[in-house]
């Protein structure tokens, strides 16, 4: 039969992508955690990339000298101290909700590599919308 | 106005209703006069949402504040062009968008299908109709664009600062025409599982839409790939972010599902492949929009959310469940009709790309719902990032390159070794002499040696059919160019296809040397002082502060020197709105560019100081502009392979051709 010989080239095909995304995944995998999350896996998270979301805590934004970024951020649980170099996205300020990537170090510093912001949603409730409207005015 | 267009949005939810039971109704009685008030329906639906739309555009210009969602995505100083595009910035705008799209898809479906294809049209409507129905039922009841505030407002929140661009204005555009238009060939599949008539007609007849709603999803992902590139400043154009992801999924298996439309129409094979394929696609066009409306994976690309997503949730399991149920119930009618007689085939060539294609777009299927997967089964939260993507697709992207220069040239049924050295030759010698010149020219890494060898590669074999075709027409005596517009206006439908490959080739160019080549720097300048970046030295000359209508501007004066010679001025900016409604972005980035063929000089103001000091990041990234200049070939020649023919008798010589091509010779 001629269609075996298309089977096995779909089955090594299909082998070779299994491989491709479990390497991939393998690889490129990073866990998600909230700030206590991160808190509460605190001796063997500190090797590990990890990504971490939390607010950021509202005047704790200061810049180095090197041009390098210090903040905190927290989940209104447990805070951590991050430094961050790179570029800053447009949105990223006071009390916005950050994405930062890296690994957090004994010394209780988050070292960061990404650093993401989350837009604030446009949907707010009519009534914020109209709250914010008096404060404005 | 508003009232008008509220009350148009809930009849048109009834008429939808109406339309989709009244076709089936017709359908399955017979009756012709049910069939045609579903039709007429079809025009009413278009109709009253045309009258909502109006409505909606009238209260934006209006500046309707007593509305919020005009409240929330205008304000008094924002230019007319943009308030016009407030119309998709939100989600209930974006809906009433999509279901307004789909009601004149509907419409002309109705116009063009009604006398050609009587049998399946009642189902295919009918299909249209559900799907219509259910976004109109969001617009109507869940979520509707005319919600009042209990009062109005001054002056409205504005336009996100990020989505005033006119990148962004019309790349939305773009999209959801892409992605509604999938619901046509959809429809005609499940008319044909519906009504039991699995012949080709329904590939035939949706075919033309199936090459239009790919078309447009192609022009969106390129549009989105810009706007990233030169509004979020970082440099880069593609983050496999997964709204970016939510896009491209339906554009791949819709373009595995163009190639293997063409096996069943000239072997009578891959029948339940192709319905397959189309049922997933239009699953991937819902789960686009579901991702991108939902919130449920974080994005830089979404900025609307709300609680629609369980609705869709819903509605994308009746779908899927529905779907499959018929497609196993007809799976008897869908036998082919010929058997794979080598794999070295055409056929076999054409299966392997769809099966590459597939796997492309289930891998990032996976890696995009990874997060939710693993939270849902090992209850923690693991992303996968670009590191990932790149892994998986690369080998992928390679793969597919290299079937995109074999599958045109190799025969039908069993390809002869004459037919290999004949067809293949030329190109597999150009492709090494591409690899060779490249590594004595200095790449060294393996990625790039082989994409660009592939490239050419395929860029060889295009020519080689060009060059044939023409070649056969001149020994009849014509001229050779015009040989060439003839034969290319004769065969749209193939040549069209060259072309969409040659643009393919293009961003893969584009997209390898961006990727692999990039130089970077970032430095701290003061005024008068210089950083040399590849051949470039950029001098900041200085900031200039001012303040226009909407924003507060610092743009740094740079010169640009190419060793010693003044090339070019540029000036990055950051830019501070002066309107309270958009102060949610804290600064906005204007990068700086400088675009030639050979590279993109990208200088991004990152930070500035009081005493005039400033910080630049300075990219290189070469051959960028060939990604989009590949867009607009690709745009082009899908162009000219849905192009209206002259007569339907050029079907019957593109059959000819290919069946003379077996004996490894291509005549027209």
């Amino acid at each position: 039969m001629k269609n075996r010989k298309i089977a096995i080239a779909i089955g090594i095909v299909l082998l070779v992508f299994s491989y491709l995304v479990y390497g991939g995944v393998k690889e490129a995998k990073v866990y998600y955690l909230t700030v206590t999350e991160l808190k509460e896996r605190m001796p063997s998270v500190y090797r590990e990339k990890v990504r971490v979301s939390g607010k950021v805590v509202p005047g704790s934004i200061k810049k180095e000298e090197d041009g390098g970024l210090r903040f905190r951020i927290s989940d209104g649980n447990e805070t951590i101290e991050v430094r961050y170099k790179g570029v800053v996205p447009d949105i990223f300020r006071d009390g916005v909700e950050a994405i930062v990537e890296g690994k957090y170090s004994p010394e209780n510093v988050f070292f960061a590599n990404v650093l993401l912001a989350k837009c604030p949603t446009k949907y707010e409730s009519a009534d914020e919308l109209l709250k914010n409207k008096k404060e404005n005015t | 106005m508003v009232e008008i267009g509220a009350v148009s949005i809930t009849l048109a939810f009834f008429v939808s209703v109406y339309v989709a039971v009244a076709s089936f109704i017709g359908a399955r009685t017979g009756r012709r006069e049910f069939v045609r008030s579903a039709e007429n329906g079809a025009f009413g639906v278009v109709f009253l949402l045309t009258v909502s739309s109006s409505a909606l555009v009238y209260a934006l210009l209006t500046r309707d504040f007593s509305l919020k969602y005009v409240a929330s995505n205008t304000s008094r100083d924002l230019s007319t062009f943009y308030t016009i595009t407030a119309f998709w910035a939100g989600q209930a705008g974006s809906l009433l968008l999509w279901a307004w799209i789909l009601s004149i898809y509907m419409a002309l479906v109705v116009v063009y299908h009604r006398k050609k294809d009587r049998l399946l049209m009642p189902y295919i409507l009918g299909t249209i109709a559900v799907v219509s129905s259910f976004f109109v039922y969001l617009l109507a009841f869940v979520e509707s664009p005319f919600e009042r505030l209990p009062f109005a407002l001054e002056d409205g929140r504005g336009l996100n600062p990020l989505l005033q661009n006119p990148y962004m204005a019309i790349h939305p555009l773009s999209l959801y025409l892409g992605y509604v238009g999938i619901t046509v060939p959809y429809a005609f599949a499940m008319g044909a599982l519906l009504s039991g008539s699995m012949g080709d007609e329904w590939i035939k007849g949706s075919r033309k839409w199936t090459i239009l709603s790919w078309t447009f999803l192609g022009i969106g992902l390129i549009l989105g790939a810009r706007w990233a590139y030169l509004e979020l400043g970082w440099g880069g154009y593609w983050a496999w972010d997964p709204v970016e992801n939510a896009a491209f999924m339906p554009w791949l298996t819709a373009t595995a599902f163009l190639h293997s439309v063409m096996i069943q129409e000239k072997k009578g094979m891959l029948k339940k492949w192709n319905v397959f394929l189309i049922i997933i696609t239009f699953f991937f066009a819902l789960f686009g929009t579901f991702i991108t409306r939902s919130g449920i994976v974080s994005s830089v690309h979404s900025f609307a959310q709300s609680d629609i997503g369980p609705y869709f949730l819903v509605f994308i399991g009746f779908v899927l469940v529905f779907s499959f149920l018929m497609f196993v119930l007809r799976l008897d009618s869908l036998r082919s009709e010929n058997r794979f007689d080598s794999i070295l085939s055409r056929e076999s060539a054409f299966l392997f790309n769809n099966i590459v294609f597939l796997g492309a777009a289930f891998s990032v299927f996976l890696g995009t719902i990874f997060p939710i997967v693993s939270e849902v089964v090992r209850g923690e939260k693991i992303l996968v990032g670009p590191p990932y993507f790149n892994r998986v697709n690369v080998p992928i992207g390679l793969i597919l390159i290299l079937l995109m220069g074999v599958g045109p040239l190799i025969s039908w049924r069993k390809a002869s070794k004459e037919n290999l050295i004949r067809n293949f030759s030329y190109p597999v010698v150009l492709c090494i002499l591409v690899m060779l010149a490249l590594f004595i020219g200095g790449i060294r890494e393996i990625t790039p040696l082989l994409s660009f060898g592939l490239c050419a590669f395929v860029v060889a074999t295009v020519f080689l059919e060009f060059i044939r075709g023409v070649r056969v027409r001149v020994r009849r005596g014509e001229n050779p160019l015009v040989s060439l517009v003839k034969m290319v206006s004769k065969n749209r439908r193939r040549y069209g296809g060259y072309i969409v490959h040659l643009g393919v080739v293009l961003i893969v160019i584009g997209i390898t040397a961006s990727s692999s080549f990039v130089v970077q720097k970032e430095a701290t300048l003061r005024a008068g002082e210089s950083m040399s970046v590849g051949n470039y030295t950029l001098r900041f000359e200085g900031l200039n502060q001012y303040t226009t209508r909407s924003k507060h501007v610092t743009a740094a004066r740079i010169t640009v020197y190419n060793s010693d010679k003044k090339i070019d001025e540029m000036a990055p900016e950051k830019n501070v709105y002066r309107f309270e409604g958009n102060r949610e972005i804290n600064q906005e980035t204007e990068v700086a560019l400088r675009s030639t063929f050979k590279e993109d000089l990208y200088i991004i103001l990152t930070d500035f100081d009081s005493e005039g000091k400033a910080t630049f990041r300075v990219l290189i990234n070469p051959m960028v502009s060939w990604i989009w200049a590949g867009g607009g070939v690709v745009v082009l020649g899908a162009v000219i392979s849905i192009w209206p023919r002259m007569s339907e008798r050029r079907e019957e010589i593109v059959r000819y051709s290919v069946e003379v091509s077996k004996n490894g010779t291509v005549k027209i």
